[in-house]
């Protein structure tokens, strides 16, 4: 028996919210993000905004330049927070194996579901109508027999499209077959022009192509690409993703070389990442700063951490660590922090003799959690080391 | 100058000193040994600034003088040279030839005034001991030491003259071992130190099983004299920390195991753990010794001893290369090892004056 998988899209997520909460935008250019007049990306662009090439990632500036009457809002991270809560709470009513991509989008695996809530496409129209009248904003879903092509789906008719791929093989293949080699998982620019250049534009000429042609570009992941241009894919729903690493950036609003600044922000964001590594009950073993310069260049930096830890005290120390060994001689653009070698266990721990050592583990492991539960309770400034208490600088 | 020595007396010597002769160091001189010659003796000098050795050999020699060659080389020879009796003559460019047998040398050297001189000794702060007695307190203390060179004060083993004994101690924050021996000097010769482990180590090589060591110390430099070798070390500048607060004043249970026993069970668990998981649990029970490793993984293991334990049951984890350490270095056939419980400090003991702190790990 196939398998069927939604992969459901919200539309141009953080504007749309936008443009729902505050009527008087509808039918407008809304950019979220960064203002043109400063330094960012663009978040979430309106289809409106669309149309003047305006995408995320892009740089603010350039999408001011672009369409100078667009409405620039910032992201209000709550608000969509909020907002996908409600999305995630209408798919959990057709089924419980859900998994989250992002904030907008969804894998869903409605196989057991279609005798309470009809077929995959049914669910499809009855999951989107739920969303707009609802929430009172668009999605657009996907439905195939697996992962892959649910995705795919999803992306053509957008917005507001719901997409259904046909279960038969033959009919899988040509339907693929007219597509671009780009929408295949893996296929990325660089290999998009290696095909190009061996005259391989479509999913179609994929499935037509020779193994040893395929071969010279893909090299061992041939095989999965095969599979993949065919519409095969055999991943099952993932409920809940193990997170492999935990990182946390800062972009500076205006380049920064103030050691004690930057310092501080590198604290604030350690403690993020703590907060959250606590949150998943999980120790770090590799600690890895982030500087980038001012010109885009990044450097990163990493350390082993033994034992592995979960506290603040330790990670701050070891950010501090990697972040003094380097020489700020340039004006820091963006700082960041990440962990990653996450285990489950606490790790043993070698005691000190001397009290002059560190402290146990343990107890900054305790503070720590003290720490998080008092910012649960009453908030994020409730708390916080002597360190935030550096006066404020100027930001202009 | 103009010598004759013998192969092995010469390969002995430079033997010696070449441990702290630097294979690349900035300054070329302190790649060199220095020869100096006086009339039935050649000393042969090593430094890298912070440790050197001198040691005195029988050589015949027409005329007196000094000179430096390059260590390893002048060792590289010596140790190939087809017979026992060899000639050096050096001229006034510091040129070296050496003649053996069918074979020719000719080495470059460096002026002896070019090389650093040994600091002298003059004071208040000479003792006498057994070598022996040295040697074997260095080899129960020394491997407690740390590497780690943020703690350098803890990168060596703590001298400290007083009371009527010398009492040894060397920890690295996690262990401590510490031996003591009656010693008799007086009041105002009462000093402490702290040996760097580079010195100790070139002792611990060095120090015969027979006859006697004078040891001088004074502000920053201390010197141990013996059997024609002197090692003179720069002392580490610092304070020691205050050992005595971590070693327990009291224990909740004393058991007496064999020391042999227990270190080939403990070699045999520790073969299953690894860098990232390295523990052992030493638990009690009556009449038993369960030690046992765990790492996800890679496996499991468990050796029982019997013993004689009538006290409360108690578990408490250790790195198993810190509870190796002293017994390896200890000769006697009974340990002594006291507990009060998981998360506080085990000592070791044996009928000698020797003590052994260790920290437990803390497991999940």
């Amino acid at each position: 028996m196939h398998k069927v998988f939604l992969h459901v899209d919200m539309d141009a997520f953080f504007a749309a919210v936008e443009q729902r909460d505050r009527p008087e935008l509808l039918g407008k250019p809304v950019v979220v993000g960064a203002p043109p007049d400063q330094r960012g990306v663009v978040s979430a662009a309106s289809y409106e905004a669309r149309e003047y090439g305006i995408h995320s990632a892009m740089p603010s500036r350039e999408a001011g330049e672009r369409c100078p009457h667009a409405v620039f809002l910032p992201v209000d991270g709550k608000r969509y927070k909020a907002a996908s809560r409600a999305i995630f709470h209408i798919f959990e009513r057709f089924t419980p194996l859900i998994e989250p991509l992002s904030i907008d989008e969804a894998f869903l695996d409605v196989t057991g579901s279609r005798a309470l809530f009809g077929s995959g496409p049914e669910i499809a129209a009855k999951i989107r109508a739920r969303i707009k009248n609802e929430l009172t904003l668009t999605a657009s879903v996907g439905v195939a027999h697996n992962k892959f092509l649910a995705k795919l789906a999803s992306d053509l008719e957008k917005p507001d499209g719901l997409t259904v791929v046909p279960s038969d093989p033959e009919e899988i293949r040509a339907f693929l077959a007219p597509l671009g080699i780009s929408r295949i998982w893996g296929v990325g620019k660089v290999t998009q022009r290696n095909l190009e250049e061996i005259g391989i534009t479509t999913i179609g000429q994929i499935q037509n192509a020779s193994a040893r042609q395929l071969n010279s570009v893909f090299g061992h992941t041939s095989a999965h690409i095969i599979a993949l241009a065919n519409g095969e894919d055999s991943r099952e729903i993932q409920t809940s993703r193990q997170e492999k690493s935990i990182s946390r950036e800062h972009t500076f609003k205006h380049d920064c070389t103030k050691i004690a600044r930057l310092e501080k922000t590198l604290c604030g964001l350690v403690e993020d990442v703590g907060s959250q590594l606590r949150s998943l009950e999980r120790y770090a073993s590799i600690g890895q700063l982030k500087l980038r310069w001012q010109g885009f260049k990044t450097i990163t930096r990493r350390t082993q951490i033994t034992p592995a830890c979960c506290d603040d005290f330790t990670l701050r120390d070891i950010a501090l660590a990697l972040f003094r060994k380097e020489k700020i001689t340039k004006p820091v653009r963006l700082i960041g922090f990440a962990v990653s070698g996450l285990v489950d266990e606490r790790p043993s721990e070698q005691l000190n003799l001397f009290a002059s050592g560190p402290e146990r583990g343990d107890k900054r492991e305790n503070v720590s959690n003290a720490v998080d539960r008092i910012r649960d309770k009453f908030g994020n400034d409730a708390i916080g080391g002597g360190r935030g208490i550096i006066e404020e600088e100027d930001e202009s | 100058m103009k010598l004759k020595v013998t192969k092995s007396a010469i390969l002995e010597g430079l033997q010696l000193v070449q441990n702290v002769v630097s294979a690349r160091s900035t300054l070329p001189i302190l790649g060199n040994v220095c020869l100096t010659v006086e009339k039935d003796s050649l000393a042969l000098t090593g430094t890298d600034l912070e440790v050197s050795v001198r040691c005195a050999l029988d050589a015949k020699s027409t005329k007196a003088g000094g000179t430096t060659l390059p260590a390893r080389r002048l060792l590289s020879i010596m140790r190939e040279m087809p017979e026992e009796n060899i000639e050096i003559e050096i001229d006034e460019k510091d040129v070296a030839t050496v003649k053996c047998g069918a074979s020719f040398f000719k080495i470059m050297g460096l002026s002896e005034e070019e090389f650093p001189p040994i600091p002298k000794f003059a004071g208040k702060y000479n003792y006498t001991m057994e070598q022996a007695t040295l040697k074997n307190m260095l080899k129960r203390t020394a491997y407690a030491a740390s590497s780690d060179e943020t703690r350098y004060v803890l990168n060596g083993v703590y001298l400290s003259f007083k009371g009527k004994k010398l009492t040894m101690v060397a920890t690295d924050g996690r262990r401590l071992a510490l031996a003591e021996n009656e010693m008799d000097f007086p009041k105002e010769a009462e000093v402490d130190i702290i040996v760097p482990t580079k010195a100790v180590n070139q002792l611990m090589h060095a120090l015969s099983d027979e006859g006697q060591v004078k040891i001088h110390a004074q502000e920053n430099q201390v010197a141990f004299e013996f059997d024609g070798v002197l090692v003179v070390s720069k002392v580490i500048d610092g304070t020691y920390p205050n050992y005595k607060q971590v070693i327990p004043s009291q224990c909740e249970e004393r058991v007496t195991i064999e020391r042999e026993w227990l270190l080939t069970a403990l070699k045999r668990v520790s073969l299953l753990t690894t860098d990232r998981s390295s523990s052992v649990k030493l638990a009690f029970g009556k009449n038993r010794l369960e030690l046992t490793t765990n790492t996800p993984d890679v496996g499991e293991a468990r050796e029982t001893l019997t013993i004689k334990f009538s006290g409360k049951e108690v578990a408490v984890a250790f790195n198993p290369e810190y509870v190796m350490d002293p017994l390896r270095n200890l000769e006697c056939d009974e340990v002594y090892i006291e507990l009060i419980d998981s998360l506080s400090p085990g000592v070791i003991k044996c009928d000698s004056p020797f003590l052994y702190v260790l920290m437990p790990m803390r497991v999940s």
